[in-house]
């Protein structure tokens, strides 16, 4: 085997790839822009009114007036949990994302702040972390309401503060659930169909044949498009996490396991699309199977919807789908951090690697018949 | 001792004489008496032979692709394996290269098995396989370094460049190439380790006539350059135009081989004399109480087979003798499709002949 054919066959790959603007786009665009659909779709961006729940242990006339300016903003709805309700247990119970409990002796401190400048009195705001956005702008309206009434009770001395409580930070959002998944379906749909577009394109234009009469071998070919095939899930995986993370502030453990899972997916439906170029063999036809088997799996292995949702036959038909432990090992291994289960997800992945890529490597022929 | 057999330019009857390869005899027709000087041609030595098929033989299912032929290849020569669509050509070929198995028969280049020195002889050769795109987005120049590094041993890229004539498009997307410049790649890729053998299947398909003409300079140079030449084709004019030595290859099996000359001589029918818009009525039937091989092709052409040169200046004298009035004349040698069609009774193109 010789690295100088292996490495000259990997730069002309990545140059084929950098100039196809349909490929880059499918790599790197198109994740991306699902991203930010589902983003735009499950963070609530596109709301006009945000609800706020609110406790109020004063129930006293300043308290009430706080509440009535924070839904005169016109973007906020207020919903009064009533002072007998354990918050926590509320939060825990509704899924409250967001909720100010307005503590008790609020307008006694207000009146003495007159008196002694250095009381205060702070709103307790508990906030799901994983709705970031959603909660910048509730934060925001809600400190300018603050600042309005500081500034009319003393002038703009900081009578009126926010505790800022993170709720429930073991419950992860959508985004941490979607973006390992997201991950796990770009990885597929690069290596299947990058698999398909060499075994039937390529021999339809007859490189193949034109390469089993050079030096370069089946073992050298092979292995420099995987590591093509690794650079590119490497390279989506990234731009991933980096969207997750700078535009929906998700937090992403990059671990052993998870590099693993990366690697033994690009071995998978690399495979995977050698076995499906290798019967069918046409090319818009190997496409058209490559979508049949690829966008199904998608829906079904809980790429972007919990398992749970789905009818119980359905849930048991996504724990035979190779991709439903490919997104179930990342999510274990670089979000939830559940390493025992990453670990059983990834040799679930490292097996079905094993096993589709070598029935590719074998079935493949470049010799024809 | 070796026999030839010879076609008497006179009477047109077929004889043989024999001698050493290679001597030049005086021989004489044992039918007419004509006297003349052929050369017998030169065996072909081992050490002199490109490519050796023996037996070879393809088989799919109850198709016969490819139907026990044997023939070889001299180094240096283009060689036209020539036949319409589906004769076998390409099976034969590609098996020669070593991308399809054979159902029996042995292949030799330049004197090794390929069964058993392939990984050598591909150092070798250089294939333009039919049909062939390459990597549509790398320039003509990326694809000539891609291939060369494949190689141990590798030709000058530039030299092949300006060789090729495609220093005006080397910084040009393969994608952007026009027909011609892609087959002329295709032929410069084949190049990149400096080959011994060159194959080239079906190189001019769909090109137009400039194009093809520009490609069949490039095959030509390649042949003054040294290389040996293995081309397929289902032009004639192509493998007029460019072969040393031609095989013609109809349902699996090769059913005439040798120069065009030696095939013209051969299997055809000598040369056509055609006379354009003859006014004279009843020209034909006089022409042929003359003795002459007339016909009427319509609009008042006729065509008259000529044997041997000097049947000319009997047409043209009779024609002025009997006061046959025309337009023109033309005189058409034999050609390989007609050939093709004697041999066959198809054409060239595949359409039967009724």
């Amino acid at each position: 085997m010789r690295a100088s054919v292996i490495a000259t066959d990997f730069v002309a790959s990545i140059k084929t790839w950098s100039r196809s603007k349909g490929t880059l786009f499918w790599t790197l665009a198109f994740p991306i822009m699902l991203i930010l659909i589902f983003g735009a779709i499950f963070s609530g961006i596109g709301e006009t009114e945000y609800t706020l729940y609110i406790q109020d242990l004063d129930d006293s006339e300043m308290s009430r007036s706080f509440i009535e300016s924070l839904n005169g903003t016109g973007a906020i709805k207020t919903k009064i949990v009533t002072s007998s309700e354990n918050i926590t247990l509320y939060i825990d119970e509704n899924s409250i994302d967001r909720l100010v409990v307005i503590p008790k002796g609020y307008e006694e401190s207000i009146n003495k702040s007159f008196i002694d400048q250095n009381t205060s009195v702070n709103l307790s705001f508990y906030l799901n972390p994983g709705e970031q956005t959603s909660n910048q702008i509730v934060i925001s309206i809600v400190s300018s309401v603050i600042q309005s009434f500081n500034m009319e009770i003393t002038g703009g001395r900081n009578v009126i503060g926010i505790d800022q409580i993170s709720t429930i930070p073991e419950e992860f959002t959508f985004f941490d659930f979607f973006l390992p998944g997201m991950i796990g379906f770009t990885i597929m749909q690069t290596c299947v169909y990058g698999s398909i577009e060499r075994n039937t394109k390529f021999r339809k234009d007859g490189i193949l044949r034109k390469l089993l009469t050079t030096p370069i071998t089946r073992t050298e070919w092979i292995l420099s498009k995987m590591l093509f095939m690794l650079f590119l899930s490497f390279v989506s995986t990234s731009l991933i996490i980096a969207v997750g993370v700078i535009v929906y502030g998700i937090s992403v453990h990059i671990t052993p396991l998870m590099i693993i899972i990366i690697i033994a997916t690009s071995f998978l439906f690399s495979g995977l699309g050698m076995l499906i170029g290798r019967f069918v063999k046409d090319e818009e036809t190997a496409d058209t199977a490559g979508g049949a088997i690829t966008f199904p799996m998608m829906f079904l292995a809980g790429t972007f919807f919990q398992l749970e949702m789905m009818p119980e036959f359905l849930q048991a038909f996504a724990r035979v789908l190779p991709l439903y432990y490919v997104n179930e090992g990342l999510r274990n291994a670089m979000t939830y951090m559940n390493q025992s289960e990453a670990i059983l997800n990834t040799i679930a992945v490292v097996i079905f690697a094993g096993v589709f890529f070598i029935a590719g490597v074998l079935l493949t022929k470049w010799k024809e018949d | 001792m070796m026999e030839k057999k010879f076609k008497c330019p006179d009477c047109g009857k077929v004889a043989s004489y024999s001698g050493m390869p290679g001597e030049i005899k005086t021989v004489y027709c044992p039918y007419c008496g004509s006297k003349g000087r052929a050369r017998l041609p030169e065996l072909k030595h081992i050490e002199d032979l490109a490519i050796e098929v023996s037996g070879l033989r393809k088989i799919y299912g109850d198709l016969v692709a490819v139907n026990d032929i044997s023939f070889s290849v001299k180094k240096g020569e283009i060689f036209a394996f020539l036949g319409p669509n589906g004769a076998g050509k390409t099976t034969t070929v590609e098996i020669i290269e070593s991308i399809r198995q054979p159902t029996a028969g042995t292949i030799k280049l330049s004197g090794k098995d390929i069964k058993t020195h392939f990984n050598d002889i591909k150092k070798n050769i250089g294939v333009l396989p039919q049909e062939f795109h390459s990597f549509e987005r790398l320039t003509v120049r990326e694809t000539l370094v891609y291939f060369s590094k494949l190689y141990k041993k590798r030709a000058d890229i530039n030299k092949i460049i300006e060789s090729m004539d495609l220093k005006s498009c080397e910084k040009r997307l393969y994608k952007n190439l026009s027909g011609g410049l892609r087959q002329r790649v295709g032929v410069a890729i084949a190049l990149v380790n400096d080959p011994d053998i060159v194959f080239l299947d079906e190189p001019t398909t769909g090109l137009d006539p400039k194009a093809r003409r520009d490609v069949w300079n490039v095959i030509a140079g390649l042949r003054d350059n040294g290389k040996t030449v293995f081309l397929t084709t289902h032009y004639m004019e192509e493998a007029e135009y460019l072969a040393d030595h031609i095989a013609i290859i109809h349902k699996g099996k090769i059913i005439a081989e040798g120069s065009l000359n030696e095939l013209i001589e051969r299997y055809g029918h000598g040369s056509l004399l055609r006379i354009k818009r003859c006014k004279t009525d009843g020209a034909v039937k006089t022409l042929r109480e003359k003795g002459f091989d007339a016909s009427s092709e319509g609009n008042g052409d006729i065509a008259v087979k000529i044997d041997y040169k000097d049947r000319v200046l009997d047409v043209l004298s009779n024609l002025r003798h009997e006061c046959i009035e025309y337009e023109s004349i033309d005189i058409r040698r034999s050609n390989l499709e007609e050939i093709f069609l004697q041999l066959t009774g198809a054409k060239l193109t595949g359409e039967e002949i009724a």
